[in-house]
């Protein structure tokens, strides 16, 4: 936006033909990774679990995009994440599920597309109900209010047996269904050169074209009058309020989009999982307090309030321990240190740890400003300003540059 | 603006160009079917065997919660692939073996599964409840037999699993009849059972709850979760409720902590845990003196067993691994691999070591025989738990593996009676 009217004086203004260029080469980038996207399934190939890694990060990225709007745009810490996963899970399998199944089983039987909508629905209003507290308490405490929520998803979990199946053995999320056309496995099915398109295969395609619907809703909403409002009222909550800008509201409102991103995730937690299983305990499992740390450190480690940083946390986060693992297997990195010693769960540990800390000490605008720094320097390698805008709040990604 | 049309142009042109590539791509697996080929010795094969290997795969925990019981589970697994190789194998192939970890977490067990799957013909140990609820469907879609480190009647419902030894629910029958057999408890009195809400804990619940109901006890219920750590309210509750037995499907150091406070509040009733709730680690813990209250119910025999097929492995597995912890995981894993065994040969001489071959020969078999190191094995009816009979063990800290045997293999009347949650008929 107003980039080139504050850049450093030193430095004359870009000539057109520059523009042009960069312009094309983002172009030519985007497409590229888009066919990379589209083609994955090809390229994995038979290494089917592969594609199983790229689409956890898909449902990480989808869950992230959703916190960092909260936490970066808005400025509300919230731990409530796990628990809006696990309300999305179960309303898909309580919606979409089959009403025969099981006499213990509630299920309403109606088709999954709907399900899905649904479950969003149902998390967003949840999320809405939960606004009378995101909107009196900031920071910390809103952060340790939301973490009740986890709690109270663990106890839920356990004694709503006929929505979530119980701890012993869960539930089975239906089969997810577009007009006729299963995600599942089909003899015969199509290939794709020579590749069969079976069920990972489609949940990839699936996954991505929900993962491209939140970037670009994200995308769209950082960059319109409603991120900005989300902005106004976290950098100054009177100076918004002058502005006229209804603080109360952008509050709840940040706080449903973020709960209906993780509704979404949850969804789609269900169906790479093939299971809704409550877990057992608050600590470790799928809607645990880990998982509320492991969003925290996505949304740092790609930049508070970048949405494409929140895909890149989620490749560093989700992807990066599964790729070590199946990497340990198949061609036996890590193989004499079976017992103890450095294996591929350490070692993705310390990336983990070291990529948080790291961010935090030297760069905490995280990778968005890391990608930032880049693309400024390939612009105009002389003045770099590694603080965009001389703004003083380095740790904001507040307008990615547009895609 | 022109720009922005110009772009927009040639990505449709990139776009129309993209789909007619993909259109001459498309194709269908209807195009090229493989079936079965037939191997050395005229036996039909499909994945995970060669005409001179069997492999079978292994999806373990060495880092995570059950890393010890889980390291020694692999052991007793190898040592196994070793005796049989020794032997010349089985239907002329020797036995390989690809370990992977998922350090007990579903959603990792769920990415390394693609990579292993097809490499193997089944899997001689899948560890882990919420692991094997997470496979559920990938081992019916794959028709891949598995023996599962898990032993609830509740997963009985899928027919690819091969349960060795006999489920929570029957070890907490049989050690009940067990203690009112030594007069330990009596019919009419009131027993507290703490209980992991889950797979395991729920599993062992609904056998007090069966055996109470035949005896007319009482079973005073607490629910816990798998990280609670300090269970010494809870003891005092059941205190207060005149408990005359504690049942624990806990894992160790909640058993730790509930048999301390049994003892520091005076109460000092017997407690009764089976396989997962002792670990021979407690006897350097805090808690050691404490421990004796204990019997553990197990389908398999505890380490010092006297069993002469236990002895003979325990001395391998001391040989290979000086120094590893000795636990009861290697006779469980040791067993899984004579169960594996007999259905391999079994099939061989069916002519049929596919997939599907091992599921038809698991259910034909009627009586698989482990030298005791658990009961007789019925495969027959799906549903059903193949055997009932535990062996039951206190603990004794002179004893290697830090449980004695107390009584041999045995099952009770009332176990026999029981109705697991699939049981059919």
């Amino acid at each position: 936006m107003s980039d080139t009217l504050v850049a450093s004086p030193r430095a004359p203004l870009p000539p057109m033909p520059a523009r042009r260029r960069r312009n094309w080469l983002k172009i030519v980038a985007t497409l590229l990774l888009f066919v990379l996207l589209l083609l994955l399934p090809i390229i994995t190939g038979t290494g089917v679990a592969y594609l199983k890694v790229a689409q956890y990060v898909l449902i990480g990225a989808v869950g992230g995009i959703g916190l960092t709007l909260l936490v970066g745009q808005a400025g509300q810490l919230s731990l409530a994440h796990p628990f809006f996963l696990l309300v999305g899970a179960v309303s898909y399998a309580v919606i979409a599920g089959d009403p025969e199944e099981s006499d213990d089983l509630v299920g309403l039987g109606l088709p999954p597309l709907v399900a899905v909508i649904g479950a969003v629905v149902i998390c967003g209003l949840i999320g809405l109900a939960f606004a009378p507290v995101a909107g009196r308490l900031r920071g910390i405490y809103l952060g340790v209010a939301s973490l009740s929520l986890v709690f109270l998803g663990l106890w839920l979990g356990q004694s709503l047996e006929m929505f979530t199946g119980g701890t012993s053995t869960g539930r089975t999320p239906p089969t997810f269904e577009l007009f006729g056309f299963p995600f599942s496995n089909a003899d015969p099915s199509p290939t794709l050169f020579g590749v069969a398109i079976e069920k990972e295969q489609r949940l990839w395609y699936l996954f991505l074209a929900l993962a491209f619907i939140a970037y670009f809703l994200a995308r769209g909403a950082v960059n319109s009058r409603v991120g900005r409002s989300w902005r106004a009222v976290r950098d100054n909550e009177a100076a918004a309020t002058a502005m006229g800008v209804d603080v109360r509201r952008v509050k709840a409102g940040a706080f449903v989009v973020s709960s209906a991103f993780a509704g979404l995730a949850g969804v789609m937690t269900a169906l790479w999982l093939d299971l809704v299983k409550p877990d057992e305990n608050e600590f470790t499992g799928t809607y645990s307090l880990a998982v509320s740390i492991a969003y925290l450190a996505i949304v740092i480690i790609g930049g508070l309030g970048s949405v494409p940083g929140a895909v890149v946390g989620s490749i560093v986060v989700y992807g990066l321990e599964k790729f070590f693992r199946l990497g340990a297997t198949e061609f036996g990195w890590f193989a004499e240190a079976e017992f103890g010693g450095i294996n591929a769960v350490v070692l993705s540990a310390f990336i983990y740890g070291a990529a948080v800390v790291l961010v935090v000490l030297f760069e905490p605008g995280g990778a968005a400003a890391i990608g930032r720094r880049l693309a400024a320097r390939m612009r105009r390698p002389a003045a770099v300003a590694s603080v965009p805008n001389g703004r003083p709040t380095p740790e904001r990604n507040d307008d990615d540059p547009p895609a | 603006m022109i720009l922005r049309r110009k772009a927009g142009r040639s990505a449709l042109i990139a776009g129309a160009l993209a789909s007619t590539l993909v259109l001459a791509a498309c194709g269908s697996t209807a195009d090229n079917q493989p079936g079965g080929t037939t191997g050395a010795g005229g036996v039909k094969t499909d994945k995970g065997v060669t005409d001179s290997t069997i492999t079978l795969g292994i999806m373990g925990d060495t880092t995570g919660v059950f890393k010890n019981l889980g390291a020694a589970i692999n052991a007793g697994n190898s040592i196994w692939a070793e005796d049989v190789n020794a032997a010349g194998g089985i239907c002329n192939r020797q036995i390989k073996i690809e370990i992977v970890d998922h350090g007990y977490k579903a959603d990792t067990a769920k990415t390394l599964y693609p990579q292993l799957e097809p490499k193997v013909l089944g899997m001689v140990q899948l560890l882990g409840s919420p692991v094997l609820a997470a496979l559920k469907q990938n081992l019916i879609d794959d028709n891949l037999t598995a023996a599962p480190a898990s032993w609830s009647s509740e997963i009985l419902n899928n027919p690819n699993i091969m349960m060795i030894g006999t489920t929570y629910d029957l070890e907490i029958i049989d050690g009940l009849a067990y203690l009112q057999q030594e007069g330990l408890i009596k019919e009419g009195d009131t027993i507290g059972h703490i209980y992991i809400d889950g797979e395991y804990g729920g599993n062992g619940l609904k056998g007090s709850k069966f055996y109470a109901e035949k005896h007319g006890l009482t079973v005073k219920e607490s629910k816990i979760t798998s990280t609670d750590s300090d269970l010494t309210n809870i003891v005092t509750g059941l205190r207060g409720d005149g408990v005359k037995a504690i049942v624990l499907t806990t894992t160790p150091g909640q058993s730790a902590s509930a048999l301390a406070a049994n003892q520091a509040l005076g109460l000092n009733v017997p407690v009764l845990g089976n396989n997962p709730t002792f670990d021979p680690a407690l006897l350097q813990s805090p808690a050691a003196n404490a421990l004796g209250n204990l019997y553990v119910a197990a389908s398999s025999p505890p380490f010092s067993s006297k069993t002469p097929k236990a002895v003979e492995v325990a001395a391998k597995y001391k040989q290979k691994y000086a120094g590893a912890p000795l636990n009861a995981g290697l006779h469980v894993g040791y067993v899984e691999g004579l169960v594996w065994q007999a259905v391999l040969t079994k099939a061989c001489e069916s002519g049929d070591l596919t997939r599907v071959g091992v599921q038809k020969a698991l259910t034909s078999l009627s009586s698989v025989k482990t030298d005791d190191l658990v009961a007789e094995l019925d495969y027959s009816s799906p549903g059903t738990p193949p055997t009932r009979g535990v062996y039951i063990a206190k603990v004794d800290p002179a004893a290697e593996g830090g449980l004695t045997e107390v009584a041999p293999l045995f099952t009770a009347p009332d176990a026999e009676g029981y109705k697991a949650p699939h049981q059919k008929g």
